[in-house]
C-alpha cells in the first residue's frame, strides 16, 4: 500500500513530465483503438452497400467485376443481357421482384443508372434500409431523373432543374444527348453508398435518348424529337444487369445455379454478400498497413515513456537511497518503477479511450450529414480490452529496464549517495 | 550489553589486493553516544555501509544487538536495518513529495516492529516533531519549503520513530551553521537518551567531538591505513 502511495505522490511531484507522457500514450492508444474502430466501421459500411438483394445477375464475367459495375458503378460491363433473357428469369415463380440496371451514360462524371420503379421499392442498403427522399419523389415519366445526394449537393442542383446526359462515363464527353433533357424530380437522402453519386433515370429514358443512335453515335439526318420518342415503343432490347429478390431465400443457390447454367446466353449470378466479402478481401490490404502504422505509433509512445522513466533515474537516485535507508527492500524499489509504468499505462489507456469516445461522439452528426454513414457510438469491446491489457503489459515490460537499473544502483549506492 | 561488536573486520573492494578497512576490535555499548571521526578516505563510508548491512565484510565478524550480522542474507540485513536502525544523512534526507509528518512515519510502513513500538504512528510523529521544536504549522507543509536545519530535525524524528536501537548519523550537521548545529546535537542527544538509542555519529569535523563522551579516531582503529 505504501508503495502505491509513494508511486502516486512521486508521479504527482513530477506531474508535468508525467502528464506529457500520459498524453503521448493516450494519443497512441486512441490512434490504435480509433483505427480499429474505423476499420470495422469501414468494413461494415462496405458490406452494407447492398442488402436485401438475393442475387445480382449480369453477363458472364468475374463476380468481383460484376459487383463493381452493378453496385459500385466502377468500370464497365463487358457485355449486356438480352431483354427476353431478363424476362424469362423475372417470370420465374421463385422471383419476388427484380430491379433492372442499365449503365453507360453519365452526367458531368456521375454515372447514370437506368432503372425501374422497383428500385425505390426494393433496393435496400445497410440494415435493410430503403431509399428515402430528401426532396421530391420517384420518377414517373420518361424524361424524369432522381439524383443521389452527393450529385445534388456538389452540382448545386435543386428540383425542376433540367439536365442533359452524356454518352459514356467520362466527365467530358463529346457526344451529348442535348436534344432530350431530363428534369430532376427527386433528390435522395445520403446513404453512404455509391447511390449518392448516381443519377437515376427510367429505363425508357435511356432507350429514348438512344433511339436515334446507331453503334454509339447519333445517326445524321435521322433525328427524333423528345416528344416523338416518348411515344414510341421504348422497351429496351438489352440491359446491363439486374438485381433479384426472391420469395424465399432458401431458393437462392438453386436459382443461382439455374442462371449460371442458362443455355441461351452466358450469364453470371452472384450472391452479393459473398461477392462483397471477396471484394473486401482483395482491397482489404490497407487494413494491414493501418495496423502496422498504429503499432509503430504505440511503440513510439511506449519508448517515450521509457525515455521519461530513464531520464528521471538520476534525479531519483537520492529518493531510492532514502527509501533503502528507511527499510525498503531492493525489490520494492524495483516494484516502484513497475507500478509507476503500470499506472501511467492504465491512465494513458483510459484517457485514450475517452478521447476515442468523445471523438466519435463529435464526429457522428457530421459524418451522418456529410456521408450518410451511421457511425455506431464507440464503446470498448472485448478486442479493445485485450488491446489495453496488452499495452499495459508492454509498458510494464518496457519499465523493467529502468527498474533494473534502479535496482542495481540501489544495491551499489547503499546509504551514501553523493549528490 | 554491547550493541556493536566488531572482531577482526576486514573489507576490500572486489579485485583489489589491499584492504581498505581492517578493524581488529571495536565495541559500542547500548546507549553510548559515539563520535567516529575520520577524514575522507579513512574508510568512514565503508564502515557505515558495513554497519548498515549494505556491504558484507570480506572477513571477520560483525555482531549487532548480539546477533551475528556478517552471515545474514541481504534480505535479513535489510530487515534488520528497517527494524533496528535510524539513518540520518548529511543532506536531502527527505522525500520531497511527502509532508514532514509523512516523512517521519515512513519507517513504520516498512517495519512492523517500529510501527508497533510507535503506537499511534501519526501521533508519535507529531510528538517527536514537537520535541525537536519543529513549528506546528510546518508539520503538514511540503518538506521542500523547510530550511536545511528544519529538514535535518525532521530527519532526526524519522530516525527516532519506533525507537530503533541504533542511530547512524552520517555528517548530519555539515550543512548547518554552528548555532543550529549545537542545538541539533543537543536535541538529538536528549531524544536518543529518552529512548535509550545508541548514536553512532560520523564526521570529519573535530569541533563536534566536545559534545560526545566517547570519541573514536578512525585512523587509530583502522589498521589498513
Amino acid at each position: 500500500m505504501i508503495l502505491l502511495k509513494l508511486t502516486w505522490r512521486s508521479l504527482w511531484n513530477r506531474r508535468i513530465s508525467v502528464i506529457l507522457t500520459l498524453i503521448s500514450i493516450a494519443i497512441s492508444v486512441s490512434l490504435l483503438l480509433g483505427v480499429e474502430y474505423i476499420r470495422k466501421e469501414a468494413k461494415s459500411s462496405f458490406l452494407s452497400t447492398i442488402s436485401g438483394t438475393d442475387l445480382v445477375v449480369g453477363a458472364r464475367s468475374g463476380p468481383v467485376q460484376l459487383l463493381l459495375y452493378s453496385v459500385f458503378r466502377i468500370g464497365n460491363a463487358t457485355n449486356n443481357i438480352g431483354w427476353d433473357t431478363y424476362q424469362t428469369i423475372a417470370d420465374n415463380k421463385r422471383v419476388d421482384w427484380t430491379i433492372t440496371l442499365s449503365l453507360g451514360d453519365s452526367h458531368l462524371g456521375y454515372r447514370v443508372l437506368g432503372t425501374n420503379q422497383d428500385y425505390f421499392k426494393h433496393y435496400r442498403y445497410a440494415d435493410k434500409r430503403l431509399l428515402a427522399f430528401e426532396h421530391g419523389k420517384p420518377f414517373g415519366s420518361v424524361y424524369e431523373a432522381v439524383l443521389g445526394s452527393e450529385v445534388a449537393k456538389t452540382l448545386g442542383y435543386t428540383l425542376d432543374r433540367k439536365i442533359t446526359l452524356s454518352h459514356g462515363a467520362g466527365a467530358t464527353s463529346f457526344s451529348e444527348h442535348k436534344n432530350k433533357p431530363f428534369t430532376v424530380v427527386g433528390i435522395l437522402k445520403p446513404t453512404g453508398t455509391p447511390i449518392d453519386r448516381t443519377v437515376h433515370v427510367t429505363l425508357e429514358g435511356i432507350e429514348a435518348i438512344h433511339i436515334d443512335w446507331q453503334a454509339g453515335a447519333p445517326v445524321a439526318g435521322f433525328e427524333i424529337s423528345a416528344e416523338k420518342a416518348a411515344k414510341m415503343n421504348l422497351q429496351p432490347e438489352v440491359i446491363t444487369a439486374f438485381l433479384v429478390g426472391l420469395k424465399s431465400r432458401s431458393a437462392t443457390f438453386r436459382l443461382q445455379r439455374e442462371i449460371n447454367d442458362y443455355r441461351q446466353e452466358p450469364l453470371l449470378a452472384v450472391v452479393p454478400g459473398v461477392a462483397l466479402s471477396e471484394l473486401w478481401q482483395s482491397i482489404g490490404q490497407f487494413e494491414v498497413v493501418l495496423r502496422i502504422i498504429t503499432i509503430f505509433v504505440l511503440v513510439a509512445g511506449l519508448l517515450g515513456m521509457l525515455t521519461t522513466l530513464l531520464s528521471t533515474l538520476n534525479e531519483r537516485r537520492r529518493e531510492m537511497a532514502i527509501l533503502r535507508a528507511v527499510g525498503a527492500y531492493p525489490w520494492q524499489i524495483f516494484l516502484l518503477f513497475l507500478l509507476e509504468a503500470f499506472l501511467i499505462a492504465v491512465l494513458g489507456c483510459l484517457l485514450g479511450c475517452l478521447m476515442v469516445f468523445i471523438g466519435v461522439l463529435l464526429a457522428q452528426p457530421w459524418v451522418t450529414a456529410e456521408y450518410g454513414l451511421h457511425l455506431r457510438t464507440w464503446l470498448p469491446g472485448w478486442d479493445d480490452a485485450k488491446l489495453i491489457v496488452l499495452i499495459t503489459i508492454a509498458a510494464v515490460i518496457f519499465s523493467t529496464l529502468p527498474a533494473l537499473i534502479a535496482y542495481r544502483r540501489t544495491l551499489q549506492d547503499g546509504l551514501t549517495v553523493k549528490i | 550489553m554491547n550493541i556493536v561488536e566488531l572482531d577482526q573486520l576486514r573489507y576490500r573492494w572486489q579485485g583489489q589486493s589491499k584492504d581498505i578497512l581492517h578493524i581488529p576490535e571495536l565495541n559500542i555499548a547500548q546507549g553510548e553516544h559515539v563520535f567516529l571521526r575520520g577524514e575522507s578516505g579513512s574508510g568512514k563510508t565503508t564502515l557505515l555501509n558495513l554497519l548498515a548491512g549494505i556491504l558484507t565484510p570480506s572477513d571477520g565478524h560483525i555482531r549487532l544487538l548480539e546477533h551475528d550480522f556478517h552471515h545474514a542474507s541481504s534480505m535479513k540485513r535489510d530487515r534488520f536495518r528497517a527494524d533496528h536502525m535510524g539513518v540520518i544523512f548529511q543532506q536531502f534526507n527527505l522525500l520531497p513529495y511527502l509532508s514532514a509528518t509523512e516523512n517521519v512515519t515512513l519507517p513504520c510502513h516498512f517495519s512492523a516492529r517500529r510501527r508497533d513500538k510507535s503506537g499511534d504512528t501519526e501521533q508519535s510523529a507529531i510528538q517527536l516533531l514537537d520535541h525537536l521544536q519543529l513549528d506546528e504549522s510546518l508539520r503538514n507543509s511540503m518538506v521542500t519549503s523547510l530550511s536545511v536545519g528544519q529538514q535535518q530535525r525532521v530527519a532526526v524524528a524519522r530516525a527516532l520513530i519506533g525507537q530503533p536501537e541504533i542511530i547512524i548519523a552520517d555528517e548530519p550537521t555539515s550543512a548547518l551553521d554552528t548555532g543550529t548545529r549545537d542545538r541539533f546535537i543537543e536535541l538529538l542527544f536528549s531524544k536518543a537518551e529518552a529512548q535509550k538509542s545508541t548514536i553512532i555519529f560520523v564526521s570529519h569535523d573535530p569541533h563536534i567531538a566536545e559534545h560526545f563522551p566517547r570519541v573514536i579516531e578512525l585512523s587509530e582503529i583502522n589498521k589498513a591505513l
